[in-house]
């Protein structure tokens, strides 16, 4: 839904999720969770459908902006999964990423966007179990939300909200 | 007092400027307002103001035409600069990120007792028939053709004036005029709007934002005249490649818009209000910044601008912080 | 058929309330909820609050060219070998609705003599804004602004200018009267409101005769073209001058005669429009080429280029129109203060003494 390459809209499967039209974005790391959710897969574990993994090199690619135009174009959820601190292939790129997530998460309410709509995460590449659990978990934490109501206005509509500002 | 303390800045000036490369001050243009100024003439240096009309900040000119028009040469000459307070912190974090030197500027600074905002006069007068302006005793004087307003200087104060902990320059070659004492000293007074807003159910929120941003026509004023917002020219919200934002001009594009600037100032802003000042539509978007910079200061304990070695905490990491 | 109608100030909502069941309706407002706020022109609803006291914010030209306009949508649509095939489907300009705008001033309705000239006379007609010029009345008020900002005698225009205006509002003191200037303004005023009484009419009229008596400005604008071209390369006056620019798009965005546009193609997926979008030439993508190359690199070329077009572009090309209606607002919303009329007002002091 963010991408405006007409190549990458490959037609969603029809499962009882997509019926439901919830969207998640995963941005995984190449180096660990990338690899995780493969694991998770070659094992065979239960996942559910509604993620959509964008994979990135390094958590320290991580802008949040991409997690803020994910959002605000009603992306219902949005997952990002690294490599565990002291273990990124770049030695330091999750450093810098833990930094700058805890404080989109913090800032995220202050605009009027559900921070629970955004989580992140560590995942090895050999820890596929775990990644089965974060993945459910957060899915279905975002079923529980429903749909993302996104910023727009609904058409004509002219608010006035007094902001009380001195 | 305030006639006191032009003169000193007139004459400080007057000594330096043979030292200078130019000299950025304000000069009044409006009864109600200044407009910013580059002297390279003494001729000129009478025209220099300071005092409480003087909202713009003059740090972002350091770092965009006409102060760099080519790159310094080792031997250019310093640039003068007149900073409030405010302005002085945006100077401090120019000098953090290496966009200028110490060296290369001779900051003359100005204890602010805070600035006018000629909206908040407009409430009171009609700003078109205003014919003098002056303050004295923290008492806004304002004549027009009939009648002489006077007006309490803390009801058309800037709103970032309120909760202003930094009145006197942090960094200066020169002061003009005797250090105030701050107005807040504390995060509460200092973040009170955003706690406010913050107080609020989540979609009353949503609806503030989408009511403020809704007025947004993407000028771009706020970036142009953001002293930080150092990309200028090469702002990802106009570049096709990457492509960040369409031409729609839907709330999402604004709110993406916002977001984008603010992100790119987490933990660099100085809050000099600068964006919120310059705003044809009126929109609180210092606020924004204002909720990051109270992140950045409850999370990592960081202010921005007031230590030229810092680093900004989002260039930086620390292994140890496994809760933030 | 009533020509003239008096409307008592607190009959204005049901009025307008009525005039709005007639026709599109739009009105100077309050953008925010501040008395003193940014204000602009909005379709009304009841309940609205009408900014009939001040010149507004924005002007009005965005009901004739609005900020984005879909011109055509496409469409990809895959063929069975795979490769992508491209249909393009083309939107024809939408029917434009009959629209009064109630409230404008005589300077923003004399802005659109300049934009007529570009958009509608020729040799290139734009269908999507002839569609709409045609189906738009303007009821204007006569101007009792007194704001040290306004310019509009100094242009051409005047208080009391009725040029491109159907229908004329004087504000008395009690109410408004209103009076239809052209013929297909008369059936608006039908069954809204009483004729009035004698003496308002005489106010009114003396009103009239004082606001077109009235100069506005004081800002000589005659030969700025050769007075331009002497100074267009002397870039230590341009530097002097607007030094201070931000080069942000304030300034045209509240300009009304100023309507630079961008065409862009905006696709999601595998569907896109092709937009039509204000663009200011104060932005330095305005004029990037593709090579890379920017023939206005810096501030001062681009504010020199908004002078340049005002004050000598468009008179040297139009029989001496100027390209500014005179209302002030690029010097009232300008960041840093920077005032049109000293930069034009300068081009003639001393050209060629640097």
């Amino acid at each position: 839904m963010t991408d405006s390459n007409p190549r990458s809209s490959a037609p969603a499967e029809d499962t009882a999720a997509n019926r439901q039209g919830i969207k998640i974005v995963g941005f995984l790391c190449n180096w660990c969770s990338y690899g995780g959710a493969d694991t998770a897969g070659v094992c065979r574990f239960k996942q559910p459908t509604d993620l959509r993994v964008v994979r990135i090199p390094c958590t320290g690619r991580m802008d949040p902006l991409f997690i803020a135009k994910s959002l605000i174009y009603g992306v219902d959820g949005v997952l990002v999964s690294g490599c565990h601190p002291r273990d990124c292939h770049y030695a330091v790129g999750n450093f810098y990423a833990r930094r700058r997530m805890e404080a989109f998460k913090a800032f995220l309410p202050f605009m009027g966007i559900d921070t629970r709509r955004f989580k992140y995460t560590w995942v090895s590449a050999s820890e596929g179990q775990q990644w089965q659990k974060v993945v459910t978990e957060f899915s279905e934490q975002i079923h529980m939300l429903g749909p993302n109501p996104g910023v727009e206005l609904r058409s004509g509509e002219i608010l006035k909200v007094s902001s009380g500002l001195k | 007092m305030l006639e006191t303390d032009r003169n000193q800045l007139h004459k400080c000036v007057e000594e330096a400027l043979p030292e200078l490369d130019m000299m950025i001050g304000w000069t009044r243009c409006d009864p109600l307002q200044t407009t910013p100024v580059f002297i390279r003439d003494a001729k000129s240096i009478s025209s220099l103001t300071l005092g409480p009309f003087c909202s713009q900040n003059l740090a972002g000119y350091l770092v965009k035409p006409p102060a760099l028009d080519a790159p310094p040469k080792p031997d250019a000459k310093p640039i003068g600069i007149c900073v409030k307070g405010c302005d002085s912190r945006s100077l401090v974090a120019l000098i953090q990120e290496k966009f200028i030197t110490r060296q290369r500027v001779r900051i003359f600074g100005i204890p602010c007792g805070g600035t006018v905002d000629w909206r908040k006069v407009a409430r009171h007068v009609e700003l078109g028939s205003v014919k003098s302006a002056d303050v004295q005793d923290r008492v806004l004087v304002i004549e027009d053709s009939t009648t002489t307003h006077r007006i309490a200087l803390e009801e058309v104060l800037s709103r970032k004036c309120l909760g202003c902990r930094h009145p006197n320059p942090v960094i200066s070659d020169v002061l003009i005029g005797a250090e105030v004492s701050p107005r807040s000293t504390g995060m509460e007074t200092s973040y009170r709007d955003v706690d406010e807003l913050d107080a609020k159910p989540l979609e009353e929120r949503l609806a503030f934002w989408q009511s403020e941003l809704d007025r947004c026509i993407r000028c771009y004023a706020c970036r142009n005249a953001c002293p930080l917002c150092v990309c200028q020219d090469r702002c990802i919200v106009e570049t096709r490649e990457p492509r960040w934002l369409t031409q729609h001009v839907g709330v999402p594009e604004k709110f993406l818009f916002h977001f984008i600037h603010a992100m790119h100032l987490a933990g660099r802003c100085t809050g000099c209000g600068e964006c919120e000042r310059v705003c044809p539509m009126d929109i609180p978007v210092t606020l924004i910044k204002e909720k990051l910079n109270k992140i950045m200061e409850e999370m990592l304990g960081y202010s921005a601008g007031l230590d030229p070695e810092a680093v900004p905490p989002l260039l930086t990491f620390n292994p140890g912080e496994t809760e933030i | 058929m009533a020509v003239k109608i008096f409307i008592a100030a607190d009959r204005l909502d049901s009025v307008l309330e009525k005039l709005s069941t007639k026709i599109d309706l739009w009105i100077p407002a309050l953008l925010k909820d501040d008395k003193s706020g940014p204000t602009g022109f909005v379709q009304y609803t009841p309940g609205i609050t009408p900014a009939f006291d001040r010149q507004t914010t924005m002007p009005l030209k965005k009901l004739l060219l609005p900020q984005e306009e879909t011109l055509l949508r496409f469409k990809y649509q895959k063929d069975p070998e795979g490769s992508l095939k491209t249909t393009i489907a083309l939107d024809d300009p939408k029917e434009a609705r009959p629209t009064l705008v109630f409230g404008a001033r005589s300077c923003d309705v004399r802005a659109l003599v300049t934009l007529d000239r570009v958009f509608a006379n020729g040799p290139y007609v734009d269908p999507y804004y002839v569609q709409r010029r045609k189906n738009t009345l303007f009821a204007t008020l006569v101007c009792g602004q007194t704001d040290s900002k306004c310019f509009c005698s100094s242009v051409g225009g005047g208080p009391a200018d009725m040029e491109g205006s159907h229908l004329r509002i004087v504000r008395l003191e009690d109410g408004y009267l209103v009076e239809a200037l052209s013929k297909d303004a008369q059936p608006l005023l039908a069954d809204l409101a009483e004729a009035p009484d004698k003496s308002r009419d005489q106010l009114a009229a003396k009103l009239v005769k004082e606001a077109s008596k009235r100069q506005v400005g004081d800002l000589d604008t005659k030969d700025c073209a050769p007075a331009f071209r002497n100074r267009f390369q002397q870039n230590d006056y341009w530097a002097s001058m607007v030094s201070q620019c931000l080069s942000c798009g304030v300034c045209t965005y509240v300009c009304p005669t100023c309507y630079c546009f961008s065409i862009t193609d905006e696709t999601r997926n595998l569907e896109g429009e092709r937009l039509r979008s204000w663009d200011s030439c104060m932005f330095y993508h305005y004029t990037l080429e593709a090579s890379g190359h920017n023939p206005r690199p810096t501030k001062l070329e681009r504010y020199r280029n908004r002078v340049g077009h005002k004050f000598s572009y468009i008179p040297e090309r139009y029989e001496g129109l100027l390209g500014c209606c005179g209302c002030g607002r690029c010097i009232r919303s300008c960041p840093v203060n920077i005032d049109i009329r000293q930069v034009v007002g300068n081009l003639k002091e001393n050209s060629n003494e640097q």
